[in-house]
């Protein structure tokens, strides 16, 4: 291993700690886990890319092709949810909730798509 | 002559190597500071899109340059193994530089359509509902 490599080897091990103490300060701050699954992503992102520097073997290549695919997928999960969440969810189009429900519990059993 | 060519092609892919590394870490540590300071200071979750758009910026100018390298590795790599090696490589940095590029672009849609909506006096609501014209 180089020294670049093991330059990179920790600095993407000290990202990858970055990422998870991010990810934490957006889910007890902001209580949003999707927002602080994607900034710890996006750390894990950052970590893979040093972790290709150099000649890396196949174990490192599959490892961060599967964190991009996983983002990929997870990316599209939460559009996905979101939609299903946000959208309009006040009853005035036929598939309405029952009246007097907490709002979220309506859109769970009536979500976007099944209108 | 072509073991000259291939120590000063040694030399200049880990220059840009390490150039594009220089540049990630950079991007990390300020990504990191700054969403400290978004969680701590402001509160609000629309003050995280531009730190993860100047991150994934610096993200995709440390791809270029590892990009570079590769480029220039494949003029002194040896084998088929390490050919097959390369092209792994580049193939993930092309892909993510490609998904990169769109999620800067859709962030950068989102910001300016917040910019928009709080500009015309608007209440806050979630960016990304904002950018497709919805109110949750």
């Amino acid at each position: 291993m180089t020294t670049l490599q093991e330059v990179t080897s920790t600095a993407a091990t000290l990202i990858v700690a970055a990422g998870v103490v991010s990810g934490l300060v957006v889910v007890v701050v902001i209580r949003r886990p999707p927002l602080a699954l994607g900034v710890l992503l996006d750390m894990l992102v950052a970590a893979g890319l040093l972790r290709l520097v150099g000649t890396p073997g196949w174990p490192v290549l599959v490892t961060t092709a599967v964190i991009l695919l996983l983002r990929r997928v997870v990316s599209a999960g939460f559009r996905a949810a979101r939609h299903s969440w946000s959208d309009d969810g006040d009853g005035a189009d036929g598939g309405a909730p029952a009246q007097g429900w907490p709002l979220s519990m309506a859109r769970l059993v009536h979500p976007a798509w099944r209108r | 002559m072509e073991e000259l060519l291939a120590d000063v092609v040694g030399v200049l892919v880990v220059i840009v190597e390490a150039c594009g590394a220089a540049v990630i870490i950079v991007g990390a540590v300020l990504a990191f500071l700054r969403f400290i300071w978004a969680g701590l200071r402001e509160r609000s979750s629309s003050a995280f899109v531009p730190v993860r758009l100047t991150l994934g910026r610096f993200l995709a100018l440390g791809l270029e340059f590892q990009l570079a390298s590769d480029v220039l590795r494949t003029a002194v790599a040896p084998s088929f193994r390490d050919l097959g090696q390369l092209a792994a490589v580049a193939a993930i940095r092309t892909a993510l530089n490609y998904f990169l590029g769109r999620e800067i672009e859709e962030e950068r849609r989102q910001v300016a359509a917040e910019r928009d909506v709080r500009a015309q006096g608007v209440p806050a609501t979630d960016p990304a509902d904002r950018a497709r014209g919805r109110m949750v």
